[in-house]
């Protein structure tokens, strides 16, 4: 049997980039606060003192400069792992992920790869309003040249990141705040998740639901509370935005007929536009009721404890969308 | 066009004596290089007005000397790195005409497959051509922070850009993140007195804007004649050093004017004709042609010999590219990810 330790979903991405850097002296972590603070979330706590300032590296408050100088780095010999502290704070360095980072392959005639990892939390925290808590999938997924990974719990989160580092493109890696401090059961040996599989978390016939990132977990919630009610619901985790993996998706519906999607993000050219549209042309005879989908209402993200529960989906908006479809 | 008594001088022996330091295959060298130069931008010019090139086209017309002194002095094996003006680097770095033709005509046999064209040209050395107006440097800064982080100290990372970027806060960032973190970069403003229709002084507020900015940051800042190529040599010579002895970064603004417009779908309008008259008649090749005659270094027939040279090689490169095979539609969709190498990552 393989010995397992509980650990935050925090540490499991630090025992990732730990192992990586470990593994590949090329690898280092920059960003601000990541060394001397221990990390805004403390995600790269203790780096810094095992590791030593040349790879764990404060930055000034300048995303533009040291994104494109990580990205530069990447194509120099080099493999960074950016912190953004916010994912938020990325549209300030926008021009180089979309410019240079997700098309320097393809325009250079693949003489030059970006082998980067940009990660930290993305979308709502508890009460950060609006320029902190924007999910930013939908805006960098329209890119061609991205991987966008954003794993919901500890073990996809280790698996999947030292994925990303050992990957020769470059990737954003969306976590979110609120789930740092999940715990969970993980192995304690080396393992890999691969990129571009998504995951069925729950079995179950009567209807599919399909998210990503912390909605995974209100999903499971909800499936739950179905289940009581005789309803069964199969929980799909996308792991990964791009590349989507629309069979294990469809494969799903092929057997429960009913699809909800659940994103955190806006609807308007979200995540769910897109997987929703894609089961349609995959698989548009097996569904035997309308799509629905459950995400953050056409808002910013207000301040308010009240209003900020109105606009993000909720384990009781997502049971609402199952009963729309009719089981 | 600055005026020729503002132009400010590097070198501070007699003209003929610096231009004696310098070895006289060098002087050859640079010479024809300028001439490939600029015998590349001119066929290309008149390809794209034929119709055989599209998109954007950004001439190095007017300014070859500083490129060409910077390469000679410094070496190919560095990091490159430059705007879209970028023919002629990569003419430089050893791209050949033929390559760098097919990707303007947008063929498979282009420099980067005719996937970038006129914008982004390539080497092993250079990073790019790139499109988006400073865009480029942190890029260069991260190139200087790789020769740091691997221990290369013989090496340095050269980033050229036009005066219009240094408005851009890529600029501030990465020159702020450089001095810093002692990155053996040098930052080249080629002021070319234009960012497209837009005059400097209604872009910046700086007279001398690397001696003005540099300090800010706590760096060297020098400007120089980016229209004589004896002046451009000695100030690279000098910063080269510098850098290689300090490792750290420096800032420098090569005084120059390019002959065309932005690009080859700008008129250039509000330059009078006058005032354009007056900038040709600084043209760094003809005042390399008279330095090096003056000192019989080389003969009228001569140079007529290295410019048909120069003439016919791009001559050639214009039939390989139209000679050459479009690219296949069946690989549209190569390329957009590198493979990856490592195993059960995807």
């Amino acid at each position: 049997m393989t010995s397992t330790q509980l650990i935050e979903l925090r540490e499991a991405l630090r025992q990732a980039m730990d192992e990586e850097m470990e593994r590949d002296s090329r690898v280092f972590i920059m960003g601000e606060e990541v060394a001397e603070y221990n990390g805004a979330y403390k995600v790269t706590k203790g780096m810094l003192a095992k590791w030593g300032p040349k790879r764990v590296i404060d930055t000034p408050i300048a995303e533009l400069g040291f994104g494109g100088l990580a990205i530069g780095a990447a194509m120099t010999g080099l493999r960074p792992i950016v912190e953004f502290m916010s994912f938020n704070f990325s549209f300030v360095g926008a021009d180089q992920i979309i410019s240079n980072a997700a098309k320097m392959y393809y325009m250079s005639g693949n003489r030059y790869s970006v082998p980067i990892v940009f990660r930290g939390p993305n979308g709502a925290a508890a009460q950060v309003s609006s320029q902190h808590s924007h999910c930013v999938e939908s805006i960098y997924g329209v890119l061609p040249g991205l991987i966008i990974v954003a794993p919901s719990n500890a073990y996809d989160a280790k698996g999947l990141l030292k994925s990303s580092i050992r990957s020769n493109n470059p990737v954003l890696f969306l976590e979110s705040e609120l789930s740092y401090g999940d715990k969970m059961e993980i192995p304690t040996e080396e393992y890999l998740v691969p990129i571009g599989k998504a995951n069925v978390v729950q079995e179950g016939n009567d209807v599919t639901l399909i998210s990503h990132s912390r909605m995974v977990n209100l999903c499971k919630q909800a499936a739950l509370e179905l289940l009581a009610q005789g309803i069964s619901v199969e929980v799909i985790d996308l792991r990964s935005i791009r590349p989507l993996d629309i069979e294990t998706v469809a494969r799903s519906i092929r057997k429960t007929h009913r699809a909800v999607l659940v994103e955190e993000g806006h609807f308007f050219a979200g995540i769910t536009a897109e997987v929703g549209f894609e089961i349609m042309e995959v698989c548009f005879d097996d569904l035997d009721a309308p799509i629905v989908r459950v995400c953050q209402r056409d808002t910013p993200m207000p301040y308010s404890k009240v209003l900020e529960v109105e606009t993000m989906p909720t384990v009781p908006r997502i049971i609402a969308a199952i009963k729309q479809t009719k089981i | 066009m600055v005026a020729k008594d503002l132009v400010p001088r590097f070198y501070k022996n007699e003209r003929k004596d610096f231009l004696a330091s310098i070895p006289k295959e060098l002087l050859l060298d640079a010479l024809k290089r300028m001439l490939l130069i600029r015998n590349f931008e001119t066929r290309a010019e008149a390809a794209y007005q034929q119709g055989k090139v599209g998109g954007f086209f950004h001439s190095y017309i007017g300014q070859e000397a500083i490129q060409t002194a910077a390469y000679q002095v410094i070496g190919k094996d560095n990091w490159w790195i430059t705007s879209y003006r970028c023919h002629a680097l990569a003419l430089l770095l050893g791209a050949t005409p033929d390559e760098l033709m097919a990707e303007l005509f947008g063929r498979v046999t282009g420099n980067a497959k005719g996937r970038g064209g006129s914008m982004h040209f390539y080497t092993d050395r250079l990073l790019g051509g790139f499109g988006i107006v400073g865009g480029q440097i942190p890029i260069a800064t991260g190139a200087a922070f790789s020769l740091k982080y691997l221990d290369q100290k013989s090496k340095v990372a050269v980033c050229f850009m036009g005066e219009g970027a240094v408005a851009q806060g890529s600029f501030h960032e990465s020159l702020n993140l450089a001095s810093l973190w002692n990155l053996p970069c040098i930052y080249v403003i080629e002021n070319n007195q234009w960012g497209m229709g837009t005059a400097v002084n209604r872009a910046l507020t700086n007279k001398r804007i690397a001696e003005e900015k540099a300090p800010g940051y706590n760096m060297k800042g020098y400007t120089f004649d980016g229209m004589d190529y004896l002046d451009c040599f000695a100030a690279f010579q000098h910063v080269y050093r510098e850098v290689l002895e300090t490792g750290r970064p420096v800032l420098i603004e090569a005084l120059t004017e390019r002959f065309k417009g932005h690009s080859i779908s700008d008129p250039a309008l509000y330059r009078t004709k006058d005032e354009l008259k007056a900038c040709m008649s600084r043209d760094p090749i003809l005042q390399m042609k008279t330095d090096l005659i003056e000192a019989k270094i080389l003969t009228e027939e001569q140079y007529k010999a290295i410019d048909k040279e120069c003439r016919e090689t791009v001559l050639k490169a214009i039939t390989f590219a139209e000679d050459s095979p479009w690219p296949s539609p069946d690989t549209l969709g190569e390329d957009v990810f590198a493979p990856e190498t490592e195993e059960g990552i995807r």
